[in-house]
Order: structure tokens, then sequence, then C-alpha cells
């Protein structure tokens, strides 16, 4: 993988329809072609911010957000509801695909997908075993502030090096799940690049992206590796929080990210059971 | 799509059961860590949490002059530049190394409580100062592996969520914010003499008007004078006094003792609380007491002043951290070498020195 230093082109994200819009308190009320906000639009609406200011930097800028949506295949009424809906919320959305259920993996990969976003964490896993990068799109509150994209990248799996990843064997993680956190690394690597450049247009303050590092279990000592790694690839990341297992909820509650790549936490709820 | 109750969904706030598998999962882990011999951090809810800004941990004087005349950019450089050098310590450094003391001998008593001290640094300041600050954690050997860098944000949303018992600053707007939420928090300054303190016993001394208590009686005071005051107090002896911002970590602080006194450690017991008052014992020190005792809480010793200057008494006490509410007790604490807190609450902050100060003076920016 080689690193693209000052990559054109966009950075393209993919988002499930039911993300972006809530179906599951659709109305009755069939005379409205429009389906209810869902959890991403916050996200969408954070992005559509970064790009204008982008754009207002510098009008021939090319690496900006594109936002492209996926759909399991479903009836032509609802197809034409989501367009609509798009349309309507006047979001920018680049491409929609409709795909059959088995190939949500085909469909990302063939796309190029920079990141893929969802609120299904075991989507994010499989996605994420397969190779493709993939985060936790964070639930928002509806009070949240828009214009602020906020990223955390997880310090646990970017603070261990190469080698003590394979360490990691000794805390008791299996063979796969060591092979999980180094796929994770890799695609946390790619996207880090990209945003760190993002980024990099704006000052240290009043930007519109905000990078964060969360180290919800390793030590301190792996949170300064995680700040020093992603310094290396190109992010001067803006906040940093340490957990050392404290539970991860209330800071998050506080925090608002967009994006959340995971910790591999839920790799250790297996942890507890065996070792006993 | 969608899955059943109990699976996680990606930021919604996970269910208790699902926190306590993660803090088991945690647990696990370290104690699986064969290379790691640094005792396990304690699960907030049952620590007793004390949040530290960087400035109050180390001394950043200078690099702080640099933010301020340089701006934010050339400060974040600055520090990048000096990031292999440890900081000097600050003025709540000894507290943190009485606090980690404490732990030292709670562990050996109770070897899997975790009724314990967390010391957790919560500062606005830019994540990549984060690894200067971590490299001078290391440096001191201190037990500080919580942190919250907001990069520029408040920090007081944090403080709540870490379920912070005691927060302290050197910026008293921060710790006006966090007082204005419930949560006990005094403002530090640095301190030019400091004298020689225990290494074996953490003290701790409170004012008591206004910090462990609320400015009511106070109040009269600087309202109706002293007469009033010693009348009211009689009178309303048997009253307990509503509580002030500092009773809770009053209390905290006795529930560790006890942990102690069951262990037949009260002599040796390593926390130690002073209370330090103006108020005289004949005329209005009965009140304190039984305000105290209706509460449950004891002081070790309480001292009362009779409005005697507090800086040569808390020479002699020598404590890691005095709180009042009255800048005139803090400077005069400072001037024989005690580090002194100050609790931006209550009517105290509209005087100086007796005298009452123009309502847009007092209000601190």
């Amino acid at each position: 993988m080689e690193d693209k230093k000052n990559y054109s082109g966009p950075l393209m994200i993919a988002l499930q329809y039911n993300d972006l819009f809530d179906l599951d308190s659709t109305s009755t009320s069939t005379n409205t072609d429009v389906l209810p906000k869902g959890r991403a639009f916050t996200f969408i609406k954070a992005v559509q911010a970064v790009n204008e200011r982008l754009v207002e930097q510098n009008k021939t800028e090319s690496l900006l957000f594109e936002v492209i949506l996926i759909a399991k295949e479903c009836s032509e009424e609802i197809k034409m509801k989501i367009v609509e809906s798009v349309k309507h919320y006047g979001l920018e959305i680049g491409k929609f695909f409709f795909y059959k259920k088995e190939e949500l993996i085909n469909t990302l990969q063939s796309n190029k997908v920079k990141l893929f976003l969802s609120t299904e964490r075991d989507d994010v896993y499989e996605a994420l075993h397969t190779g493709i990068p993939a985060a936790l799109l964070y639930d928002q509150a509806d009070d949240h502030v828009l214009n602020r994209l906020k990223v955390i990248f997880s310090g646990d799996v970017i603070g261990f090096s190469e080698d003590s990843l394979d360490s990691l064997s000794d805390f008791g993680f299996s063979e796969t799940q060591i092979q999980t956190f180094k796929a994770a690394k890799i695609c946390m690597k790619e996207f880090a690049v990209l945003i760190g450049q993002m980024r990099g247009r704006f000052g240290k303050e009043n930007s519109p992206l905000c990078t964060c590092v969360l180290t919800s279990w390793g030590s301190r000592n792996v949170c300064a590796s995680a700040l020093k790694t992603l310094r290396e690839w190109g992010v001067d990341v803006d906040e940093a929080f340490c957990l050392a297992g404290a539970p991860c909820s209330p800071i998050l509650a506080v925090v608002k990210p967009h994006i959340l790549w995971d910790g591999g936490l839920h790799n250790m709820r297996d942890l507890s059971t065996q070792c006993q | 799509m969608s899955k059943p109750e109990g699976t996680e969904r990606g930021g919604q706030s996970n269910s208790d059961n699902s926190e306590e598998k993660d803090w088991a999962a945690v647990k696990a882990l370290f104690d699986n860590a064969k290379t790691t011999k640094k005792p396990r951090p304690p699960k907030p809810s049952n620590a007793v949490t004390i949040a530290v800004s960087s400035r109050t941990l180390f001394n950043m004087v200078t690099e702080r002059k640099v933010f301020e005349e340089e701006g934010l950019e050339r400060y974040v450089a600055h520090q990048l530049e000096l990031e292999d050098q440890p900081f000097t310590p600050g003025v709540s450094f000894p507290f943190v190394k009485a606090l980690m003391n404490v732990n030292a001998r709670l562990r050996e008593l109770y070897p899997d409580s975790e009724e314990l001290f967390d010391i957790v640094l919560v500062t606005n300041n830019h994540a990549q100062v984060g690894v200067r600050l971590i490299n001078s954690i290391n440096y001191y050997d201190l037990t500080i592996e919580r942190f919250c860098m907001t990069g520029g944000e408040s920090p007081v949303g944090y403080l709540k969520a870490y379920m912070t018992n005691l927060y302290l600053s050197k910026d008293s707007k921060k710790v006006q914010e966090a007082i204005e939420e419930g949560i006990a928090a005094a403002t530090m300054f640095t301190c030019d003499s400091e004298n020689e303190l225990s290494d074996t016993q953490l003290r701790v001394a409170f004012d008591g008007d206004a910090v462990l208590f609320s400015d009511e009686s106070e109040i009269i005071v600087k309202e109706h004078g002293l007469d009033t005051f010693f009348r009211h107090e009689k009178e309303f002896e048997n009253k307990p006094l509503a509580k002030g911002p500092l009773k809770c970590f009053l209390e905290a602080l006795g529930k560790l003792q006890r942990k102690f006194y069951a262990k037949n450690q009260r002599i040796s017991c390593p926390i130690r609380t002073y209370l330090v008052t103006a108020r005289s014992a004949a005329s209005a020190g009965a009140r304190v007491l039984k305000t105290l005792r209706s509460w449950g809480l004891e002081v070790d010793e309480a001292l009362f002043l009779a409005g005697a200057p507090k800086g040569p008494l808390l020479q002699k006490i020598r404590p890691h951290i005095f709180f009042d509410d009255q800048m005139f007790h803090i400077e005069g604490a400072q001037e024989l070498g005690t580090i002194a807190a100050h609790v931006p609450y209550g009517i105290g902050q509209k005087y100086h020195k007796g005298k009452r100060i123009d309502a847009s003076e007092a209000e601190k920016k």
C-alpha cells in the first residue's frame, strides 16, 4: 500500500440508507414522499460543511468528501422515496447503489470506497475483516453542533507497533482477533493519511474538521505512541482521550464524534470468559 | 436489518450490562498482562476521582507566556520542540504524590478493593502537547493513566463523565463552571516558597463557611455585622448549616479514612483532615461541629481562630492543600509557604478585605 502524497480525488464514504433515513417510524400518512431524518443526518451536514470550507479556500480543491448511498434491494416505491428525500433535504449524494443482501462487501470493494460507515457494529466488523475500511457512525443526539466533523481514531489499534500487535497473544487474544487488529490498522492508516491532508488545509482553531484519538484500554504509553504514529501519517491530532478501561459512553457523549474507529473492545468480551 | 435489543449500535449509550462486560474484559486484560507491574486503574464509580489540569500538575509558566504572547500555533510548536524535556513539578504535584502514597497503603490493606484515588489529567491543551505531558508523567512515575486533552474545548463536560470528586485548575473560570455544575473545585496559584511536606501522610485543610458549609452565615456577617452573626449562630446552634461545595470531598476522604480505622490503623492513618475557620469556638463553633456530626462526618482537627490570621497556623500544619473561599486568606497562607486553593463560591467573592467590591469587578473573566 503506497502513501499517496497529495492525493487528489474524492474521499468516498458509503452510508446505508437506513442510517440516513429513519425507516422504523414510517408514518402511515402516505401523502408524503419524504422519509424522516435518520441517525446519519448530522454527519452528512457536517461533511457538507467541510466541503464548503474546502472549496472556499481553494475553488479547484479536489480532495473533497463524496457520500454514496447504498441500499439493499428494495421496492421501486422505496427507491423513489429515497431519491426524492435526498433531493428534498438538499443532500449531496454522489451515487446510489442497490445491492442484493450477500453482495454488500463486493459493492463496497468495487466502488473503491475509502470508508464504510454504519451504526451496525457487526457490519463494520465484517467489512474490516475483509480489508474494507469501516468505522462506526456514532449516533448523534439531536442538539449536536452541525458544522464540525469529528473523527475518532483508535489509540489501541494504532498505538501498538507491528511487533507488539503479535504480543497481544500474551493478553489472551486469539490469532483471528490479532489479524483483525492488523487489518484494521492498515485501513485506519489509509483513511488517516487522507484526513490528515484535509485537516492540514485548516489552522488549529476554527476548523470544520476535528481529529481525535481515543485509547480505551491501552496504557498511556500506547496513547503516546498512537499520537506519534498519527503524526508520522500526517495527522496532528486535536483531541486525545485515554480511558484505561473507564466506560466509553459517558466520554463519547461529551465528545460527540461522527466517525468512530473501533478499538477492538468487542474482541475482548470473550477474554473474560476464556480466562477462568 | 434491525437487530434485537441487546445488540450494540454504534454510539448509543450501552446498557449497563454491556458496560459491565467491557469492564470485565479490561480487567481480564490487565490481569493477563505479564509484562506490566503497574496496578490496574480502579473502576471510576468506586474510586475517588481527582482531576488535575496540566498547569497545576506541572510548571508551565514559560510555555504559558509563549501562548499568551505569540498565539496557539507558536505555543504548540514550542512544546513540540521541548517534547523530550520533562516539565518541572507544579503546584498540585505534592498533593498528587500524597494521593499516590495513600493508594499504596490502601492496596496493602485491601488488595482487591477499587476504593482508591484515581488521578485524571483534564486539560484543554491541544493533544500534540500530550506527548510531552505523557513523557513527564513517565519521568516522575506518576500513576496517571486516564486523561482528557480537549484541544480547546471546555473540560467541564468531561469532569462529569469521569465522575470527578475534585477538580483543580489554574483557570478560575473553569473552576467556577465546575462548581456551578455541582463538582467540588478550586483554583490553584503558583507558589513561590513551599514548606516541606509530609511524604507519609496526606493533609487536607478546609475553611468552614462557603467551603464545607454554605455561605448563609457569612452573608449575615457581611450584611449585618459580627454581633448579629454571633447571636444568630447561638440561636440556630442545633440547626445544621447547608452544605458547601467541598463537603462531598471531605466525605470521600472520610470514607477512605474509615478503611484504615477498620484495620486498626487510626494512629498511622495516611490521611488527616483539618478545619481552619475564622469562627471562634465559644460563640459560633458549636454549630459547625454539630453540623458535621449531623452529616456523619469528622475532621481530625478543628481549629477556631476567632479572626486571627490563618497563615502561621497553616505553616505549622503543612497541608498538601488548603481550601478557602476568600482571597485574603489564600494570600495570607501563601505568604507563609502554604499551597492554597481558592473556592470561588458565595458572598465572599463580592468582598475584598472586608470591603464590598463593585459587582463588575467581582465577576472574574
